[in-house]
């Protein structure tokens, strides 16, 4: 069952809601809970002990983090001045081991189910002259569903309270429905507890204006989903999967195409996702904010997949910008290399682990580490080249801001953003070589007109629909980066002119989705991950 | 109250709306049939057809308009006859089908194929697809959505023949498949308890409307075995239903697996469905004592597209 489905959309959430509603409010999150473990259970069966055991484990990871401190403060009140030292470094030590011990479990579970066969098949690209003591065979391994998400959102929570950000949560079940709740189990977003917990339990009865937005919120999704992302994913499949009979322009095509497809598809979810939350009165964080606005690499991961950027930013980067060793590189650099060297050497080794992180998180293969790689070098360049850059513009007499500048930025951060698309895509990274190099080779831009793009597996009537999308989801973007709140200015608007709009989402999807007679539905790409 | 009385306005709005748009895009469906594509195709098909002319509906998944040839039993008995199959059609659709054809037509037979006896999409498949069909159903505007697409393309299918479609494709089957598939067994497989729910209605609504309910197995190496036999068998004794099961047939139809079979045993080609349309022709004719309509005026269609037909094999069976 997944999100776009019928049986999702007209079944589950109305039986849910129902059931919510008649519960007594203080019961409402236990409503949720049974509904998040009951759709967990139909998609992933016996996989369920996985989050139950994580549930488990992040909730006494911080109530031991929390047991610590406040034994550290009975301890330092007792204490005198000279003790209170001694007391705070071993608290400091129990609780850092406490932590610990709690993500390299939760890591060791999704590294065996995630990495393990990547692993032994990685073990073939070790010389032969280095024997190593160990003989690892490939097995059969299954993953339950969103693992890769609460798995992060776990050792965000286990983090944020051995920093004291937040009070551990109390009750186990709280924390079941933190880690699993229906909506966001698939795809994300990777919520912080401080974020949702308050929503997501106080069991706000269900309300006209929460139910409105929150289908019109579905329904918008299901429109960039069915109507442009399955679409394009035939075009797509069609490059992709038979990429060395094409070359030039075909392949830019196929890399565009994924890339609208993937950020269709995967924003189309999380708006039905979001939705889904915000029938329930829970408000969850937003995952995109028009990335194809960005002007270079670093803005469009402000903007794409915000909550695992956010994620790496707050539990990897400034971690490691922190860190004794990088502290020590500051001092020695500033003493001995001047500002620009130190700065750079400090961007490197806090941007080298979230990115090898994020090109890891998306899959064990090779290609994800190129992707998370070939955006580490990028965006480090970028700071790199950035005084010389500004002095250019400055001695030019262009302006940061002008429109022609604009452009300039955008179009090459749609350059990047699609070349990153093709490796991330396709087959290997051997594929996406391959691919990257053939588009170069033979071009034809006349392959945009003479018909070959019909060749792909879409009729032209399907290509105008898909166009036509785009164009619409293009239009509702550039309203919103204007910082024009849609369902605001929505809400200010007459009941007929609203219900108008209502209607006509409605039966677009209706009449244009992407389902029925000619059309295979399409997985959700993200929950893959 | 008022955001209560807004919803209902809203919903009874939003039904007028699709029903309106259904009834619309049915009438439209129906004219514009020849550019209907796919699992609608036999659905706009059957409803094409003039009011009560059509006395036996064959139901089935892709092994019913692969074995059965409508108008190879009007050229040979006189009667006629659609073929409503849809590939990998399941049981939910099955009902729904029959419905669809029983709102114009009262015929004597309704025959069906069995292999979707044994189709189970699984728990959410099975309530995704009874809701996917009760909605396309009752809302047709669900199944037509995308008419449109099929105007603005503009391609017309290839002939349907009464929802047979000719394949003279050869693709042999492996001998010992085709020696051993049905060896003899007491086992059975098992009916899905979804299949037997609707069975039961379509049961009903062949009572419903004085249809004779006949089950037959199109012969088939890839699909069948003594164990799904054994089980219709039981089923069809239990409910009181005839049963061919041309499988165990298979030599007396004359069923050659090199030559009659279009996909290595999996359906059969023209050359199978032949043997097969023959053997059913006869069988139903004799049982049930249809009615010869060759040369009646109002069945002149049928002559015509006999006509098409039969030249149409000629030049197959010669090439």
């Amino acid at each position: 069952m997944s999100y776009d489905a019928i049986l999702y959309i007209f079944v589950f959430l109305p039986v849910c809601l129902a059931a919510y509603q008649f519960t007594p409010r203080r019961h409402r999150w236990k409503v949720l809970l049974i509904f998040s473990w009951a759709f967990f259970f139909l998609l992933s069966r016996a996989l369920l002990v996985y989050l139950i055991g994580a549930t488990l484990l992040t909730y006494y990871t911080g109530i031991a983090l929390a047991w610590l401190r406040t034994e550290e403060t009975t301890e330092m009140a007792e204490a005198d001045r000279s003790g209170k030292r001694e007391i705070k470094l071993k608290y400091q030590r129990r609780r850092k081991k406490a932590l610990a011990l709690g993500v390299i479990l939760l890591l060791a579970v999704l590294a065996y189910l995630k990495y393990y066969n990547f692993f032994v098949r990685s073990m073939d690209l070790i010389p032969d002259w280095i024997s190593l003591p160990l003989t690892l065979e490939e097995k059969k391994l299954v993953m339950p569903v969103g693992i890769s998400f609460y798995t992060l959102q776990a050792i965000g929570y286990m983090a944020d309270v051995y920093w004291g950000k937040i009070a551990p949560e109390g009750k186990p079940g709280r924390m079941a429905l933190f880690l699993g709740f229906f909506p966001q189990i698939m795809e994300g977003p990777i919520c912080r507890y401080s974020d949702t917990a308050k929503t997501l339990f106080q069991g706000e009865p269900l309300k006209y204006q929460n139910l409105t937005d929150g289908y019109v919120r579905i329904f918008w999704g299901l429109f960039k989903k069915k109507i442009v992302a399955d679409r394009l994913a035939v075009p797509v499949a069609a490059i992709f999967d038979n990429y060395t009979q094409y070359s030039g322009v075909l392949i830019a095509v196929g890399a565009v195409a994924y890339t609208i497809q993937l950020y269709m598809e995967f924003s189309g979810c999380m708006d039905i996702i979001i939705g889904s939350g915000k029938l329930f009165g829970v408000c969850l964080p937003e995952n995109f904010r028009q990335p194809f606005c960005a002007r270079s690499a670093a803005e469009f991961w402000r903007r794409w997949h915000i909550t695992l950027g956010t994620w790496f930013k707050t539990y990897i980067f400034y971690p490691v910008s922190m860190s004794g060793i990088v502290k020590r590189w500051n001092q020695f650099g500033r003493k001995h290399l001047g500002k620009y060297a130190t700065q750079l050497g400090v961007a490197a080794a806090a941007l080298f682990p979230v990115w090898l992180c994020n090109g890891l998180w998306h899959g064990a293969r090779w290609s994800y580490i190129f992707y998370g790689m070939y955006y580490f070098v990028l965006i480090l360049a970028g700071e790199a080249v950035k005084p010389l850059r500004d002095k250019i513009l400055s001695a030019c007499h262009i302006h940061e801001e002008s429109t022609g500048w604009r452009i300039v930025q955008t179009a090459k951060t749609w350059v990047i953003i699609f070349t990153g698309e093709l490796f991330f895509r396709a087959d290997g990274l051997k594929a996406g070589v391959h691919m990257f190099r053939s588009m170069f080779r033979d071009f034809g831009l006349s392959r945009l007109w003479d018909g070959s793009l019909l060749e792909l597996g879409l009729a032209r009537s399907d290509l105008a629909v898909a166009a036509a999308g785009c164009v619409v989801a293009a239009i509702v973007g550039h309203i919103m980066e204007n910082n024009k709140n849609i369902p605001q200015k929505f809400a200010e608007r007459p009941v007929a002119a609203r219900w108008c709009v209502y209607y006509g989402l409605i039966l677009a999807v209706i009449i244009f989705a992407a389902y029925g007679d000619g059309y295979q539905a399409v997985d959700m790409i993200y929950a893959g991950f | 109250m008022k955001n209560i009385r807004r919803c209902i306005i809203f919903f009874v709005v939003l039904a007028l709306l699709l029903g309106i748009g259904s009834a619309w895009i049915s009438s439209r469906a129906q004219s514009m049939s020849k550019y209907v594509k796919g699992r609608s195709r036999t659905y706009t098909g059957i409803a094409a057809e003039p009011e009560g002319s059509v006395d036996m509906i064959v139901l089935g998944d892709s092994e019913s308009y692969t074995s059965v040839s409508p108008l190879g039993i009007w050229a040979d008995r006189g009667y006629s006859s659609y073929v409503c199959g849809q590939p990998g059609q399941k049981v939910q659709e099955t009902y729904y089908m029959l419905r669809h054809a029983l709102e114009k037509q009262s015929p004597k037979v309704v025959l069906m194929e069995t292999n979707l006896m044994f189709r189970n999409p699984g728990f959410f498949g099975n309530i995704q697809t009874s809701l996917t069909e009760f909605l396309r159903y009752h809302m047709p505007v669900f199944r037509y959505h995308n008419l449109w697409k099929m105007l603005l393309d503009g391609r017309v299918p290839n002939d349907d023949y009464k929802g047979f479609t000719i394949r003279d494709g050869v693709k042999g089957c492996d001998s010992d498949k085709e020696k051993n598939y049905m060896k003899e067994t007491t086992d059975k497989a098992e009916i899905p308890r979804t299949v037997h729910m609707y069975m039961e209605k379509i049961m009903d609504l062949c009572k419903k409307n004085g249809a004779e309910l006949v089950l037959y197995s199109a012969p088939s190496p890839k699909n069948y075995n003594y164990k799904k036999h054994n089980a219709i068998e039981e089923y069809a004794g239990t409910k009181g239903l005839h049963y061919i099961d041309l499988n165990l047939k298979a030599k007396e139809l004359g069923i050659d697996w090199k030559k009659d079979s279009y996909d290595r045993g999996d359906h059969l080609n023209l050359f199978g469905a032949q043997k097969v349309t023959a053997y059913l022709g006869k069988y139903i004719d004799e049982k049930y004592d249809m009615t010869d309509h060759r040369g009646d005026s109002v069945y002149q269609d049928w002559d015509r597209l006999a006509e098409k037909y039969l030249a149409e094999l000629k030049k197959r069976i010669k090439n």
